[in-house]
């Protein structure tokens, strides 16, 4: 009897590894999902007609040759701005290796504004009317759910799209696998 | 060693939930389902009288709309309806968007008849919905679409107490 002992301190342990696991996970947004196939093409992709704060006409192929991350999102979606300090934090630390984050919303200009200057976000702003979600389901949200992640290569093809929380740590990951640095 | 089977299975069912994965979302046709009737009450009747399209939601669990962003569009327009008459929902504070209310469960949204008699025929009730999936991520307005038939000789005027309600459908 004594032999199992060890043995069920060990199951013991594994259980209570479980759970604590299952209750962090809990604790925090669940991770982003992968999206639905995409239909956009790069071309389109990079051509698609934005604004910014001021009512520049703005467009994703600016920004060619770079890993591009798009992130659709909107003020009144909770889940899009807590992820999005994470997003400042690397955009300041990959700013120098080729990564550049956009937001795309169709959204109120004001409130856009308001929230882009109380969170200090150093990404651009975009905005848009039906051209936002329109883009964003061509990119695989088929469901039209906020916030929704785009990879883009330095071409405007898509690597990755991801609807959900993209959890800051997960996406530096991502963007050492991709860019390799 | 039943006790040692039982840590094993308690080991297994921790680590099988920790590693399972996130849930699809649903669909925001399964998440947050509405169905339309046509009611008409009498003034005797608790809520007083009542004429028009109770529109209900069902709400899956984890998942809640936001009260101030549901749109309602009547067609064909024969009949005007008055503004939605909605319940308080439950109050939220957001740290950015200040105080404003959401819908849980189960909702009941009133479109009352702005006239006294509604003509009869097919309406359909077009809807703008936003909401959410706790913690998780929001769809952005979603258009949905609920039918009410008036029948012939449905009349919404108004009743003496005590006498059937009329205005039901025959």
């Amino acid at each position: 009897m004594k032999g199992w002992l060890p043995l069920a301190g060990v199951a013991l342990l594994a259980a209570l590894a479980g759970v604590s696991l299952l209750l962090a996970g809990r604790s925090a947004s669940p991770p982003a999902l992968e999206a639905g196939p995409v239909e956009a093409s790069p071309a389109a992709i990079l051509a698609a007609p934005f604004t910014d704060g001021e009512g520049r006409a703005q467009v994703l192929g600016q920004f060619a040759g770079k890993v591009l991350v798009v992130n659709f999102w909107a003020t009144w979606c909770t889940p899009c701005r807590e992820e999005m300090p994470g997003f400042v934090k690397l955009q300041a630390r990959w700013k120098d290796r080729g990564v550049q984050f956009v937001g795309l919303a169709q959204d109120d200009a004001a409130k856009v504004a308001a929230f882009g200057r109380e969170l200090g976000v150093n990404y651009p702003l975009w905005l848009g009317e039906a051209q936002v979600m329109d883009l964003s389901r061509r990119l695989g949200n088929r469901l039209g759910v906020l916030p929704h992640t785009v990879l883009l290569d330095g071409q405007g093809r898509v690597i990755e799209s991801r609807i959900g929380v993209y959890h800051e740590d997960a996406l530096e990951s991502r963007l050492v696998a991709i860019t390799g640095k | 060693m039943r006790r040692l089977a039982l840590l094993a299975a308690a080991a297994l069912a921790g680590a099988c939930l920790a590693a399972a994965p996130a849930d699809e979302p649903l669909d925001p046709d399964k998440a947050f389902v509405p169905t339309a009737r046509l009611v008409a009450t009498l003034p005797s009747a608790p809520g007083g009288e009542r004429h028009g399209i109770d529109v209900e939601y069902r709400i899956e669990p984890g998942y809640y709309l936001y009260r101030n962003r549901l749109r309602f569009e009547v067609t064909p327009p024969a009949f005007l309806v008055g503004p939605p008459e909605m319940p308080k929902g439950i109050e939220i504070d957001d740290p950015f968007l200040g105080k404003s209310a959401i819908f849980r469960d189960r909702v009941t949204i009133h479109l009352p008849f702005a006239v006294s008699i509604a003509k009869p025929g097919r309406y359909k009730v077009k809807i703008t919905a936003q909401g959410c999936a706790e913690e998780r991520l929001c769809y952005s307005p979603f258009p949905q679409e609920v039918v009410v038939n008036i029948p012939p000789g449905y009349r919404v005027m108004d009743l003496p107490a005590q006498e059937p309600p009329r205005g039901l459908p025959r």
